[in-house]
């Protein structure tokens, strides 16, 4: 009895250790998924619109001592 | 006879091996640049070797038999290596959008600003001001508390796809929460930048190497190789 108790705890832990493993692996690259975010169509517009600043001389190229 | 160049004063005797005569002489560096076949370049040669011997021997000697006293040495002007060109045309289009927040990773963009500045020359950074920033993210509200944000657009692929597929990504600083984060993740943004200025496909590079997607980043992952402090 002691036994099967033995290895049932065995199986949760191990379970447990490689649930961890995968949520810490999954968090890792969730992070770093924002902090390094791909620009695709969901953020055309928000290009488009820095884009069109630039187009329209909103935005000028940064120099020594200038800004936008 | 050498010319006089106006402007130089009396003809002045140069010294071999001292260091009032290392300022007049020309510099060991100076006679390893090309120059013009010339009676001058002899003398400068054997100025600078004289220069270079007395320097060897670590000794001042007076007794260098190469210049004669009371002759006028147009020295040439000293070619300064090149500063770095950009080549070609620019490949990103890089925007630093910062609404204020005060935050660890403002304080961070903003000190290493000038040398992340200097690394992309070749490339135009345009900073939004404040108040463009503050009105910038009021109208795409995803973006607010991610600031301040770099953002990246690859003039390569919107020649090609426009904005309707990849075609660039940001740097989201504000989630970075020590400046040790910040800063790897700055580091990392400009080392990726400089080192794929030229790839053909950036996204499979930005995907694999910045955000480790796929088997072989889950694997770096689990041994570490990307930097705890951005990741963790």
């Amino acid at each position: 009895m002691f036994d099967r108790v033995g290895e049932v705890v065995s199986v949760v832990l191990g379970a447990l250790a490689l649930g961890y493993l995968i949520y810490e692996i999954d968090r890792r690259k969730r992070k770093l998924r924002d902090l390094f975010y791909v620009l695709d169509s969901e953020d055309a517009d928000i290009s488009a619109e820095l884009m069109d600043m630039v187009d329209r001389g909103e935005l000028q190229p940064y120099s020594r001592g200038g800004r936008a | 006879m050498a010319k006089v160049t106006p402007g130089l004063g009396p003809p002045r005797r140069t010294v071999a091996g001292r260091g009032g005569g290392r300022k007049n002489a020309a510099s060991p560096a100076t006679d390893t640049l090309a120059r013009p076949s010339d009676s001058r370049d002899e003398v400068v040669t054997a100025l600078s070797t004289g220069v270079r011997g007395s320097r060897a021997a670590g000794s001042v000697s007076q007794d260098q038999p190469a210049i004669e006293e009371g002759k006028v040495i147009e020295l040439p002007v000293r070619t300064r290596p090149r500063k770095f060109k950009a080549s070609g045309p620019p490949r990103f289009r890089i925007f630093i959008i910062d609404s204020g927040w005060n935050s660890v990773a403002r304080r961070v963009l903003r000190h290493n600003f000038a040398l992340v500045h200097r690394l992309h020359k070749e490339d135009p950074i345009y900073l939004l001001s404040r108040k463009k920033s503050r009105d910038f993210i009021q109208r795409h509200r995803s973006l607010i508390g991610r600031d301040p944000i770099i953002a990246v657009h690859d003039l390569e692929a919107i020649q090609q796809d426009g904005n309707a597929g990849f075609h660039g990504f940001r740097l989201h600083l504000g989630i970075l929460r020590t400046p040790r984060q910040a800063l790897t993740a700055l580091q990392a943004f400009a080392r990726f930048l400089r080192m794929h200025r030229q790839s053909p496909s950036l996204e499979a590079d930005i995907r694999s190497e910045l955000r480790r997607e796929g088997i072989l980043g889950t694997v770096e992952i689990l041994l570490h190789k990307v930097p705890r402090v951005i990741g963790g």
